[in-house]
């Protein structure tokens, strides 16, 4: 369980805080998207989990942020990173070898995992990411999707509880972002892990989401499923959250009166929905 | 071509080499070619360079290498040609004279750069960055902390030098002409882009930094290391080799 009591933090060079207030309650496997407009506090609010903050990017911290009952402030960084897996925005400066396997290799030997433990692990995070024929092959050679899943790899091979992604699928085009959900989502169900993941498109998230959290202005707006959130499409898109078409039209309707089911994710539930309503 | 310093895979003899017995190696090679001022036997080592990376299978790399070499050490030759009257007066000069052991003397600057920088290069193009700090914590006994700074350092090289070129390619689309022949003006140029590039580098080295520590950076131990790099037949004599090169150096140079 990771739990926000009242959080609101300010960085230390910043004048205004970047989150208020903010109080949020996850339970344990659930796969929660962050999303919002550009610097309305996302990323800060994964930084306070994976306890980069207060670690490591000091402020004004006010609240209390607590992972599996551990006080992020009072909990060392190296002990917090046993439990929450973090890959950054920024692949490339987060890549530390020169070569896939002794990517993931990393963290394992850092953590110190027992020798006969660790060929297995890599095996299995290989695979988890269906990346293993790209085992022996140089980063610089990968492409920005293959590299994502290297580093998704790097950091499930720790077998974290809890999965911190910061827009995983930035660079990323629309088949590769919908690949690295897939595999994403797939390996929480069977592990049971948390996954927080930052994305700019809500549309993908509504997919896989079990919560929806939509940050506005350091503020958490909406905390809910994605049906729940997705029916104040208006709402969102005053906050720069641009909901799918398909579910713009169909709350459109349903202000009318003229459709009545659960907010539509995307063009197949809409294209259903419409069906019932012109049946 | 590989970038600069990048690791190369590859199964030549410099690839099967251990990384510590590699880097030692090339250490002994540079400081045999810092010990001895005879020509000869710099022309020999740098020889014995150009062979090995010619064997390896780096030849390509092993000539953009030279090429930077020998542009920086023909400013040190022109410093010693001009600063250095020795021998027999070749061309007079108002301050002094340009002699034969002058020209000797920046010549030898020339080789013994080339050839002392050739092998330290090949380490990395034949070496993993991971498998160099490791074998350096494990086997040199190095702090964890103190080889992968290194090795960070200098695994970040070609990621600033990408950084630069995408700087430029943006300044040259707003119209900035990089390619003049005049020094000076293109000094000036490159100049205001430090700027750029230095906020970009704090920002690099911030996030790889933070995820390092992510990833328990700070659990490394001496031990934890998961590969092992056992000393062969061949890193053994790869290792009299080099110690004889530079005993054969040190008697050069005191024979005089």
């Amino acid at each position: 369980m990771i739990q926000f009591n009242d959080f609101s933090f300010q960085y230390r060079e910043g004048t205004e805080p970047v989150l208020y207030n903010v109080s949020l309650a996850i339970p344990d496997g659930t796969f929660v998207g962050i999303t919002g407009a550009a610097g309305s506090g996302k990323s800060t609010l994964t930084y306070a989990i994976n306890g980069i903050i207060p670690h490591c990017y000091p402020g004004d911290f006010y609240g209390e942020v607590s992972v599996e009952g551990l006080d992020t402030i009072e909990t060392s960084l190296t002990v917090l990173s046993q439990l929450v897996g973090s890959v950054c925005q920024d692949i490339d400066s987060q890549m530390v070898s020169t070569v896939v396997e002794d990517e993931i290799l990393y963290g394992l030997e850092n953590f110190a995992v027992p020798r006969e433990e660790i060929p297995a692990r890599v095996d299995e995070a290989l695979n988890a990411m269906g990346i293993a024929d790209l085992r022996n092959r140089t980063i610089d050679s990968l492409s920005g999707g293959q590299k994502q899943k290297v580093a998704l790899a790097s950091v499930i091979a720790m077998r974290p509880r809890i999965l911190v992604l910061d827009e995983p699928t930035a660079e990323l085009d629309p088949a590769s972002s919908v690949a690295v959900f897939e595999l994403l989502s797939t390996y929480a169900r069977q592990h049971g892990t948390t996954v927080i993941v930052v994305e700019q498109k809500i549309a993908l998230l509504c997919d896989y989401a079990d919560m929806l959290v939509i940050v506005d202005q350091g503020r958490i707006r909406f905390a809910d499923s994605p049906d729940a959130v997705l029916a104040h499409s208006d709402e969102l898109l005053a906050l720069g959250v641009n909901c799918p078409r398909s579910t713009t039209l169909m709350n459109k309707l349903a202000m009318q009166g003229m459709y009545e089911g659960p907010a539509v994710r995307n063009v197949a539930q809409a294209t259903k929905a419409l069906a019932e309503v012109l049946a | 071509m590989a970038k600069f310093l990048e690791y190369i895979p590859g199964n030549s003899l410099l690839h099967r080499l251990n990384p510590s017995v590699k880097l030692v190696c090339a250490v002994l090679f540079a400081i045999a070619c810092f010990v001895c001022s005879n020509l000869a036997f710099l022309l020999l080592m740098l020889a014995l360079a150009l062979a090995l990376a010619i064997g390896c299978g780096f030849a390509r790399e092993t000539a953009g290498l030279c090429k930077a070499v020998f542009a920086f050490s023909l400013i040190l030759a022109v410093v010693i040609l001009l600063t250095t009257p020795y021998g027999a007066v070749l061309i007079t000069l108002p301050w002094g004279y340009i002699g034969s052991g002058s020209l000797l003397a920046a010549l030898t600057v020339i080789v013994r750069l080339m050839a002392a920088a050739i092998p330290l290069f090949l380490v990395f193009y034949a070496t993993k960055m991971t498998d160099i700090t490791n074998s350096a914590v494990k086997q040199l006994h190095v702090p964890y902390k103190y080889a992968f700074t290194f090795t960070s350092t200098v695994h970040f090289i070609p990621v600033f030098m990408n950084d630069m070129s995408v700087i430029m390619e943006a300044q040259t689309a707003r119209g900035v002409e990089f390619d003049t022949s005049n020094i000076i003006k293109k000094i000036r140029l490159m100049v205001p882009l430090c700027v750029p590039l230095l906020v970009s580098s704090v920002r690099k080295t911030n996030s790889a930094a933070i995820a390092a520590e992510v990833r328990g950076f700070n659990l490394r131990t001496r031990e934890s290391g998961y590969k092992d790099y056992p000393i062969s037949s061949l890193d053994v004599a790869a290792l009299i080799v080099c110690i004889l090169i530079l005993v054969a150096a040190i008697v050069i140079a005191s024979i005089g």
